[in-house]
């Protein structure tokens, strides 16, 4: 299972370059259209644009999946996870809230 | 009371196309409203000289106010709440046809015209009542079943004819809340005569408009009552077909497949930087012979006529007097690596004194079908028949392991571009590493 896993970390560590004053996090989207979980790799320089760079299409679309990825992803690096389309949705093994309110921009 | 119109086709035209197609797939990939966020997709190639932009959402076009859509990067602000985002054409190209499939369950396949990537003509005369009692309303379930299968926002242009349902989007459909426009025969004094920006037609671009400014022509209005003999005798078809769009008259039929008289194929590009070299020009030349000769085969063609155009940088072209130099020759039908690329070695070598080189394209034309080949008092036939085999083993091998499994060394040369471009698709990111 765990080659989506490593596919998303290889592309973060090209990416995250680690530069001062600068924001990195992991943006993850439930794409009910294309039925798959979309990762991106988001990292913004204080004042300046936002960029969002494709990593990966998790097309297993599954919650539990997702969630074991997800495990896995955190115990790999210390990037926020930023989830958006997940608002009222609950962990499958742990029933926590997933994402707690709609984004603005939703 | 009988009108000229009773005798031109009538039809119930749909001209549909998506709003800020690019940037609402990257929107619908991350989660957010086309409509809501500001994003620009920005293809970041070498070539691009820092970037191109080649979408912006509605949002980001109304809070810093950009226009054109293939702009710089360096027209771009520096704002916290713009987000940008890398292209990836093969994505926009499946949604394309996904928003096709969508459109052939409101018409037969045979009605649905795709006109550019985010463009297509339906022509919904025969089954429009199935969907509604007005064309408006059917535009709005077609609007309404995009945006719940595939998150896009659609404006539809509705129009008698194809040329009335593409200026009531281009003029009126983008512009309005509900993101429909609608013109008919009856109301083209209205909707089209008023049109004050000659540019904002279909068909009308600068050199257009300046030609009929010089005419005494500024609005459409003066157009649609211009002497149209005048009209054609100042510039030809082209006048009388203008004239005929000014009262919304468009007697094309779009089932009507037209016959190309002359194809021709080829591709060009824009380099990264100057190119000083000979060696590493003709590189670059070569990969593009190679490309060229290979699409040839892969469409069962052989070409008997051979473009070289060459552009030279600006500081070239202030020095020299002349923007490059074209040079065609024909050749005898083939399809055929080595002989492609020599003789263009050949044309180059003949025009080429040092300039700095920009731009590089190659074309053929006066095609045949690929259905024998001419054999040649001096050369063995044997070795003929090898020669013509031997590219379509390459061709095999390229599509079943990838195009980068096998280049030549020269490819790998400083000047070489083909690796990198193999990832590309028209010129930008691709995304299929991604997926």
């Amino acid at each position: 299972m765990n080659n989506d896993l490593d596919i998303i970390y290889s592309r973060i560590e090209k990416l995250f370059k680690r530069m001062s004053r600068t924001r990195y996090w992991i943006l993850v989207n439930n794409d009910p259209y294309d039925q798959s979980y979309n990762f991106f790799f988001n990292s913004q320089r204080q004042g300046e644009r936002l960029k969002s760079v494709p990593l990966h299409k998790l097309i297993n679309y599954d919650l539990s999946y997702l969630e074991q990825v997800i495990k896995g992803l955190r115990s790999k690096t210390n990037l926020t996870i930023e989830f958006t389309g997940f608002a009222g949705m609950k962990w499958p093994s742990t029933q926590k809230v997933i994402q707690w309110r709609r984004e603005q921009l939703e | 009371m009988m009108m000229f119109i009773d005798k031109e086709p009538h039809g119930v035209f749909f001209l549909i196309d998506n709003k800020s197609f690019y940037a609402s797939c990257e929107a619908v990939q991350r989660g957010f409203n086309p409509l809501k966020i500001p994003l620009v997709v920005l293809s970041e190639q070498e070539n691009t000289n820092g970037g191109l932009i080649l979408a912006t959402s509605p949002e980001a076009k109304r809070l810093f106010h950009l226009k054109a859509n293939v702009s710089r990067q360096r027209n771009l602000p520096q704002d916290p709440r713009l987000c940008v985002v890398p292209p990836r054409m093969n994505l926009y190209i499946k949604r394309n046809l996904q928003i096709n499939q969508i459109f052939t369950e409101f018409a037969s396949e045979q009605d649905v015209w795709p006109y550019s990537i985010d463009e297509s003509i339906v022509d919904m005369t025969h089954s429009w009542k199935l969907f509604g009692n007005t064309p408006r309303e059917v535009a709005r379930v077609i609007q309404k079943t995009v945006r719940k299968r595939l998150g896009l926002y659609t404006t539809v242009g509705i129009g008698d004819n194809p040329v009335q349902a593409k200026i009531a989007l281009d003029v009126y459909a983008k512009h309005t809340p509900e993101l429909i426009g609608e013109i008919h025969y009856e109301t083209v004094p209205k909707t089209i005569w008023p049109i004050n920006n000659l540019t904002d037609v279909w068909g009308i671009g600068n050199r257009t408009a300046k030609h009929l400014n010089r005419l005494g022509i500024h609005n459409m209005y003066e157009l649609a009552h211009k002497n149209p003999y005048l009209l054609k005798q100042e510039m030809g078809l082209i006048g009388e077909q203008l004239f005929a769009t000014a009262w919304g008259v468009d007697r094309s039929k779009v089932s009507h497949k037209p016959v190309t008289k002359s194809a021709s194929l080829g591709n060009s590009q824009v380099l990264p930087r100057d190119y000083l070299g000979q060696q590493e020009i003709e590189t670059v030349i070569k990969e593009i012979g190679e490309q060229v000769a290979a699409r040839l085969r892969h469409h069962h063609k052989l070409a008997s006529c051979l473009s070289l155009s060459i552009g030279f940088s600006y500081a070239a072209t202030a020095e020299d007097g002349r923007g490059g130099f074209h040079h065609a020759l024909r050749l005898p039908p083939c399809n055929n690596n080595r002989e492609i690329v020599k003789q263009l070695i050949f044309m180059f070598r003949q025009d080429w004194n040092g300039q700095a080189v920009r731009n590089i394209a190659v074309y053929t034309s006066r095609l045949t079908p690929d259905t024998h080949q001419q054999l040649d008092l001096f050369m063995n036939p044997n070795r003929q028949i090898k020669n013509e085999k031997l590219g379509y083993v390459i061709d095999e091998i390229h599509q079943k392991f990838g195009f980068t499994k096998l280049v030549y060394a020269t490819s790998l040369t400083t000047g070489g571009t083909a690796i990198e471009r193999s990832k590309l698709v028209g010129g930008h990111n691709g995304g299929n590493s991604y997926e």
